[in-house]
């Protein structure tokens, strides 16, 4: 944070973020940045905001206060009256496809095929020909290890391939930074390493990530940086090595524990 | 022998009325009825509230009373309509109605997990209903879609209360004239017969949409 950062390589700002679901304040003042290339962790307690947060940033949830900037411009800005104020819709829709999200339910679409889940918005939302697009979509197949799987159905494959292929899916919209809410919470233990394979190898080509998860030892390994959320605030944030073996602050240093 | 094939030839014409209401109501209701969905759930307050009181009149009157309004009660002030239209426009107003809450219920019957993967792919509100949430809805509205069907099939009898000859009524006739049952047991038949094509038909459609299900 106390680095000077070179704009160019800033591609999420968040500043002053609050969020109210009706008299419950959820978000309380959230400061937030993520550079081009980094994986930033963000773990808390059930309930502390993270996932919340997460879904502010490419507006599945709008915000009440605060701006947030995707790559040097504003999606929301703060006007005087102190509350958030969305850019345009074109504008909004032009910010946000830089950015691809997975789910912890996957939400992949059940009636279409796994190619046809990656086909499905290169081909409706950036008009680009079917004949363009499906080499690409072959290659992500291949590289989350589910080219075999082209033609089946969703509901034919485990959690853990469900999840593969929907990170498959929104790289395929060509995203610069991808979001992962609780990727693998939903999945057998068994299942998780598959998935966080996936995203430990996307965090290798240098894709900037933000992880929203329980799964300490992929914060701990693959993060850049994490951030300990509770009770809709930042607690602490750090880099790995010296934030699990030296939380400065009593709430995290109880979380920890209790994870490890 | 020779008698029952009389009367079978003549109900068949009844037939022709009766299927060509029945096919003009299906292919006008549904597409109207998804219409009529979509403007219930629709943010647009008053356009929704619209859709509410339209569907409150058409189920919560008999389809009888609409049948004769349209047919008696439009005429006097100024809108007179051939009789197949009357029929069909009733017909059509009321299964519309009946077919806007299944499909609603469909609507809102799909994840909202779905939505929101569709937004954040960047697909636009009518890219998500076209391509994602309605083929989706489909396969769970068939069952409740395919009873309203069976119901049109015998709904369209009530045409007989406009002197038109459909199935029904072509059986009366010849009931009354010739004081022999033996067409109302026709009758009963041919509605089956329609109803049976029918529920194979459905289940065709249910196991085509249920390929990408467990």
């Amino acid at each position: 944070m106390q680095n000077m950062i070179n704009d160019e390589d800033m591609m999420l700002r968040m500043h002053q973020i609050h969020k109210r679901f009706g008299s419950l304040e959820v978000l309380k003042g959230i400061d937030m940045e993520v550079r081009r290339g980094e994986v930033l962790a963000v773990i808390g307690p059930s309930g502390s905001g993270k996932s919340t947060m997460l879904r502010c940033l490419n507006r599945l949830e709008t915000i009440d206060q605060g701006s947030i900037e995707i790559k040097g411009e504003f999606l929301a800005v703060q006007n005087e009256q102190g509350y958030s104020e969305y850019a345009s819709a074109a504008k909004c829709r032009e910010l946000l496809s830089c950015m691809g999200m997975v789910f912890q339910q996957f939400n992949l679409f059940p009636h279409m095929t796994v190619l046809q889940n990656l086909l499905e918005a290169p081909v409706q939302v950036k008009k680009r020909s079917r004949d363009e697009v499906l080499p690409e979509a072959e290659e992500l197949l291949r590289k989350v290890g589910l080219f075999d799987k082209r033609d089946a159905y969703p509901s034919r494959l485990s959690g853990g391939q469900q999840q593969r292929v929907a990170i498959a899916r929104a790289l395929a919209m060509q995203p610069d930074i991808m979001l992962f809410d609780e990727p693998t919470s939903a999945l057998d233990p068994e299942l998780t390493g598959e998935v966080l394979k996936t995203m430990r190898e996307l965090a290798a080509e240098h894709m900037t990530m933000v992880v929203v998860t329980h799964e300490m030892a992929f914060a701990r390994e693959a993060a850049q940086r994490v951030i300990f959320m509770a009770d809709g605030s930042i607690v602490e944030e750090g880099e790995p090595v010296e934030f699990f073996q030296h939380p400065k602050e009593e709430r995290t240093q109880a979380f920890l524990q209790n994870m490890l | 022998m020779e008698k029952l094939m009389g009367t079978v030839l003549l109900m068949l014409d009844g037939t022709q009325i009766t299927l060509q209401i029945f096919c003009v109501t299906l292919a006008m209701a549904l597409p109207l009825g998804l219409l009529a969905a979509l403007a219930r759930i629709s943010k647009l307050r008053p356009l929704s509230l619209l859709m509410e009181l339209y569907i409150w009149i058409m189920r919560g009157t008999p389809l009888m009373l609409q049948l004769l309004f349209v047919y008696f009660a439009l005429p006097m002030i100024g809108i007179r309509l051939p009789d197949i239209a009357a029929a069909l426009l009733a017909f059509t107003l009321n299964y519309a109605a009946y077919f806007a809450e299944i499909f609603r219920a469909g609507i809102q019957s799909i994840p909202r997990g779905q939505y929101e993967a569709a937004k954040t792919l960047g697909m636009s509100y009518s890219q998500t209903m076209r391509r994602i949430i309605i083929p989706q809805m489909i396969r769970h509205v068939l069952p409740p879609i395919s009873n309203e069907t069976i119901n049109l099939v015998k709904d369209t009898s009530l045409i007989y209360i406009l002197a038109m000859n459909d199935l029904l009524r072509v059986a009366r006739t010849i009931v009354q004239r010739e004081f022999d049952m033996t067409p109302f047991v026709v009758a009963g038949v041919f509605y089956l017969a329609m109803t049976f094509v029918l529920t194979w038909i459905f289940k065709k459609l249910e196991a085509h949409y249920a390929k990408y299900d467990k």
